[in-house]
């Protein structure tokens, strides 16, 4: 039968159902407003006989159930009010047992039995015990699930509540309520696991969607219990929880067990579990292999870590003493459980650990000893598995991760994780991949909470626990293998070089330790790593020397010592050297020389000239890009021409060197402008050079090179550019450059200018020309009053 | 009476003493009618009046003498022509004469012995009656008027409780228990059943009732069964551990005393008996016999005397000797220990055609 025909078989049923139904309760409610009872009670008993089918899905079925129990209230609202006015019928409850079908029989017992019990509460006792005794006589799952959901329902307001020992015998004690709705409850129970085992195998997975639609009925026996105000502490250890208990497990259903436990968790109060724990958690460790155990035992261990914090703001009267004890219970509960359970699986191990993890941190915040247990444990559990190596992307490789990114947050402080000694030991438990992606997660964390790692210990520690960022590890994929695109390997790598300045003390000495630590580690990189990491803990190293520079007055050592920093930094660069770079080097090293200019330490000339020709060495040796060799140049130049400390001794050699590289450059272009750059090697004024011939030497050498240029874009470009470094010398008051020559240059560019081919590139150099010429009528209309006088210049 | 309207006649009346206070009992007729009758019981006596009322008066009713008969007689029904009187009183009211006017007789019969209980069966009919006759030549004027006479029974000496384990091997092992082995006609069974082994789907179980007339001797013996009640006890499918209560008021239906070898003539016995049905429509049955009795009315209330309250119908408060079934929800019995009483086979029959035994 298809899907859609069962559900149209399944509604016509139901529509007939209800249809008697509702003639049924007409004609029941007809006689009752005639008083006559008896008739009543016979069309109500056809009424409820609509309930022994066996035809209607559980959905079906609870919607007829809730259909005919509503036309009972009327019944039973009637006979209250017949109670009440003291007419009572005499042996009603015997006579309603006449009924020949058991059904219809009972749903009557229980509305009768309610109303002697509202009228007369001296019979609630036995006529409770009676009523779930009788209704064992169903034994069809369904049909007894909602008969006992009924006594339930009419009970709930009814059950005997007050302590033992007080009150009125016949009525009852919650006593007697516990029996009542542990009974019940065991007994629905029973019928709702007896579901599981009805029907074809093949109808299985349906039978368990049912069951699942049914389980709140089981479940509100519960419910009930947790209502009853006179259940005290000593009554729920004592006869609820070990009732309950009792059921559940002697069941040995999966989908009962752990719909109960969670059941269990969730309605009665935290004190009770709290007090209860022990035999809670021994029964997890007795449940069936399927039940997931772990979501029992996690659940409430949140539940009571919650609660203690909770309990902890208002610090009521909680029992600090029970709140002591959790991890302890937990710990070895847990442990218990993970050694009876042999099916369970490794990933639910850890989820357990993780929330062990969880309990520690919420309710002991500052024991960290906990923590380091549960990591320790964890170890051991490992161990005693064979386990080697937690595959990344598996879901233990996920629980495992929790279990480390957990206090990883919550300390939001590397070096508390640093105080858990078993937290590398678990991190090496994963593969290359999880070990990489935890790292990540800690130098994040680092940075984003802003925590400074002060010692050189526990940044070594720190660098060997994300060494797998830091260094080739042996397990790591091949390079071939490996698809991490270089984008993402940047980040990763900028990760690290961001970190480098969270390694940081305020004491100078310490700082030097730290930076050498540091490039212990980074320094074993490899080629692909140390352009990013290198770099800043050389930045870093410059300012630790500029600290000591600071420092003079303090630390007489200080020269010494900032000697030793710019070795370390030589070194540190020179390992960038031989990993075949050269740009970043070079550009190191004239930041080093720059840095080394500003300090007054013994010999800094011979270290900044050290510097300094490591960087031309490396443009002379290895930069071969054009491009890179005019960039070079230029800041060779621009360098040079910030350094203060050099004698004419160092600073000549390099001078010159620097025009002849300039003047060797392969393309012409870069050729001209290189020339023109060199201009500045011959007027430094921190140096007191002021070479005018030079400078206009090469100037004019410009200008000559500019011409063999056979591009004529490129010369008028060029001829506008070495205008500009012209006028710029001109107005520096450089007595050889004339406005003669300016006329000269500015007649050679408009001679040039209406033979280039009019496109973006001719307007944009004519653009940069008039742009040139404007500030030039501007000068001569304003002239500064000591500036240069641009008389005779020919616009 | 009267024959081609000659002669004189009378009409009848016998009115027995004490009808405003006497109760009345039903019973059934022969066709399945109720009638109500006076009740007595053994050893009363039966007094009352005759009213003889002349049809025409200031005429003479000539007679050889009028009496009154107080008989028990069991009617068979095969047998129409013989009514066997097991006890035939005889007083005689006026010996013979003339009667010219309506005249009345009182009669009395002392302490009458009434060893049997009225009943109205399939085959057989006991029955008391009172029958007043004017003896005339030709024709006798008669009247007789029914009486119904019960019997009562004092509590049993010895009540036990009735407890065996049943089955059918391999297949269903059930242990019952009834709380007696005699009810009173208003009496309650309290009992319950325990599943000890259930291989079978089980749709449904029921007690029934059972009357088992019985008449004749020898060869001429007439057996009928009827089902008096049939009462769902469960419905469902238990398994094994599972014990279910019964529960069945016996006043809602009708019911005699049980009646051994009355007279020599018949018997109704009644049994209880446990059907379980099951999902291919198979029935699973075991009958018992349980012996009836009736109880004296003014007995009753104090009976039970020891409920906690005198609204409680009595049986809530279990019984002495009866199961106490709500005390230990699970009793769950050693899987292989050996059944305290050989185990007594359950009769099976298939569902085609479901009789009674």
């Amino acid at each position: 039968m298809g899907m859609q025909s069962q559900i149209e078989e399944q509604e016509k049923l139901l529509d007939e159902a209800l249809a008697n139904v509702k003639v049924q309760a007409f004609q029941m409610k007809r006689c009752l407003d005639k008083s006559k009872l008896m008739d009543g009670l016979k069309h109500a008993s056809t009424m409820l006989a609509e309930l022994r089918t066996s035809l209607l899905s559980p959905k079906s079925y609870y919607e007829l159930y809730m259909a005919i129990t509503d036309e009972l209230r009327h019944l039973e609202l009637y006979l209250l009010d017949e109670f009440q006015k003291g007419r009572k019928v005499a042996d009603l409850y015997e006579l309603v047992q006449y009924a020949g079908n058991i059904v219809p029989r009972l749903y009557l017992l229980i509305t009768v039995g309610l109303v002697y019990i509202k009228t007369n509460s001296s019979l609630k006792r036995d006529l409770l015990k009676d009523l779930v005794e009788m209704c064992r006589g169903v034994q069809h799952p369904l049909r007894g699930l909602f008969l006992r959901n009924y006594l339930l329902q009419c009970t709930r307001n009814s059950l005997p509540d007050v302590p033992d020992g007080t009150g009125d015998e016949a009525e009852g004690t919650v006593r007697d309520a516990i029996d009542f709705v542990l009974m019940n409850f065991a007994e629905m129970n029973k019928l709702w696991v007896r579901m599981q085992h009805q029907g074809h195998s093949r109808d299985k997975e349906r039978r368990e969607r049912e069951r699942e639609e049914l389980r709140i009925l089981v479940g509100t026996n519960l419910v009930r219990l947790s209502q009853l105000e006179s259940i005290n502490l000593d009554k729920y250890r004592k006869l609820v929880l070990p009732g309950i208990l009792e059921q559940v497990v002697s069941c040995r259903d999966a989908i009962a067990q752990e719909y109960l436990m969670e059941c269990i968790i969730q309605v009665f109060p935290d004190e009770f579990h709290l007090a209860t724990l022990n035999a809670f958690l021994k029964s997890c460790a007795e449940l069936q292999p399927g039940v997931n155990v772990k979501n029992v035992v996690i659940s409430l261990i949140d539940r009571l870590a919650t609660y203690s914090q909770r309990s902890d703001a208002s610090s009521a009267d909680v029992d600090r003493g029970e709140i002591g004890k959790l991890f302890d219970i937990f710990s070895d509960q847990v442990a218990t459980i993970i050694q009876s359970r042999v099916d369970i699986s490794s990933e639910d191990i850890v989820s357990l650990q993780v929330s062990l993890v969880n309990l520690a941190l919420k309710c002991y915040p500052d024991r960290v000893d906990y923590v380091d247990k549960v990591l320790l444990t964890t170890g051991q559990v490992f161990e005693r598995l064979s386990l080697e190596k937690v595959v990344h992307g598996t879901a233990v490789s996920k629980e495992l991760s929790r279990l480390l990114k957990i206090p990883v947050d919550h300390y939001n402080n590397v070096l508390t994780i640093l105080e858990l000694s078993h937290f590398v030991p678990i991190l090496d438990y994963f593969d290359y991949a999880g070990r990489k992606s935890i790292a990540a997660y800690i130098v994040n964390n680092i940075l984003n909470s802003e925590t400074y790692i002060p010692t050189p210990n526990e940044v070594d520690t720190v660098l060997t626990m994300i060494s797998p960022l830091i260094q080739d590890q042996p397990d790591q994929p091949a390079a071939g293998d490996d698809d991490q695109d270089a984008d993402d390997f940047a980040e990763e790598q900028g990760l690290l070089a961001r970190l480098i300045h969270h390694m940081r003390s305020d004491i100078a000495d310490q700082q030097y330790l730290i930076l050498s630590t540091a490039r212990k580690h980074f320094a074993a990189g490899g080629n692909r790593r140390i352009p990013h990491t290198l770099p800043p803990l050389v930045f870093q190293a410059y300012q630790l020397a500029f600290k000591y520079s600071a420092l003079q007055d303090q630390d007489e050592l200080w020269q010494k010592k900032c000697q030793k920093i710019f070795q370390f930094c030589h070194q540190t660069i020179t390992a960038l050297t031989k990993a075949e770079l050269a740009e970043l080097p070079l550009r190191l090293f004239l930041q080093g020389a720059l840095a080394i200019n500003r300090m007054q330490f013994d010999n800094h000339e011979t270290v900044a000239y050290e510097f300094l020709t490591q960087a031309f060495s490396l443009y002379e040796d290895e930069i071969s890009d054009s491009k890179a060799q005019l960039a070079a140049i230029t800041l060779l130049v621009a360098s040079f021409e910030c350094m203060t400390c050099f004698s004419e001794e160092n600073a000549e050699p390099f001078r010159t060197q620097c025009a002849l590289a300039a003047s060797k450059l392969l393309k012409k272009p870069d050729q001209c402008r290189s020339v023109a750059t060199c201009c500045h090697l011959f007027t430094n004024k921190h140096l007191q050079i002021h070479d005018g011939k030079r400078v206009l030497d090469c100037l004019k050498k410009g200008v000559r090179i500019a011409s063999q240029c056979m591009d004529l874009f490129v010369q008028t470009q060029l001829l506008v550019e070495l205008l500009n470094h012209y006028i710029y010398f001109y107005e520096k008051g450089n007595e050889h450059v004339t406005v003669a020559m300016l006329n000269q240059v500015i007649a050679k560019i408009r001679d040039e200018l209406p033979n280039l081919e009019s496109n973006e590139e001719s307007e944009q150099i004519g653009k940069h020309f008039s742009n040139t010429i404007d500030y030039l009528k501007s000068r001569i209309e304003n002239p500064e009053s000591e500036g240069v006088s641009y008389e005779g210049l020919s616009l | 009476m009267s024959f081609f309207g000659f002669g004189q006649s009378a009409d009848i009346d016998i009115v027995l003493d004490g009808t405003e206070t006497r109760k009345l009992a039903e019973i059934k007729t022969e066709d399945g009618k109720k009638e109500r009758h006076l009740l007595y019981y053994d050893g009363e006596s039966v007094t009352g009046k005759v009213k003889i009322s002349l049809k025409k008066p200031g005429s003479k009713l000539e007679h050889q003498g009028i009496k009154i008969e107080f008989i028990g007689q069991i009617e068979l029904y095969y047998d129409r022509g013989n009514h066997h009187e097991f006890t035939s009183l005889v007083k005689e009211l006026a010996r013979p004469g003339d009667l010219s006017q309506n005249t009345e007789y009182s009669f009395e019969f002392q302490n009458v012995e009434k060893p049997f209980e009225s009943y109205t069966g399939s085959n057989v009919r006991l029955r008391y009656l009172l029958r007043v006759t004017v003896v005339r030549r030709l024709s006798d004027i008669v009247k007789e008027v029914d009486m119904v006479v019960h019997t009562l029974s004092s509590y049993p000496d010895m009540n036990n409780s009735i407890k065996m384990e049943v089955g059918i091997e391999d297949c269903l092992h059930i242990e019952f228990e009834y709380n007696k082995c005699k009810y009173h006609l208003k009496d309650v069974i309290v009992g319950k059943i325990y599943f000890l082994l259930v291989r079978i789907k089980i749709k449904h179980m029921e007690i029934a009732i059972i009357k088992r007339e019985t008449t004749g001797s020898g060869p001429n013996t007439f057996t009928e069964n009827e089902t008096i009640a049939k009462y769902e006890i469960m419905d469902g499918a238990p398994v094994r551990g599972e014990s279910i209560p019964i529960r069945v008021f016996l006043a809602g239906y009708d019911l005699t005393p049980t009646m051994r070898d009355i007279n020599k003539k018949f018997s109704v016995k009644y049994f209880l008996n446990l059907v379980l049905m099951d999902e291919e429509d198979r029935r699973y049955f075991k009958q018992q016999e349980i012996t009836l009795w009736r109880k004296g009315e003014k007995a009753h209330k104090g009976a039970g005397g020891h409920t906690p309250s005198p609204h409680v119908p009595s049986h809530l408060v279990s019984a002495e000797g009866g199961p106490q079934g709500s005390e230990s929800m699970i009793r769950d019995p050693p899987p292989d220990s050996a059944p305290k009483a050989p185990v007594e086979d359950m009769t099976r029959e298939d569902g085609t055609s479901p009789k009674e035994e």
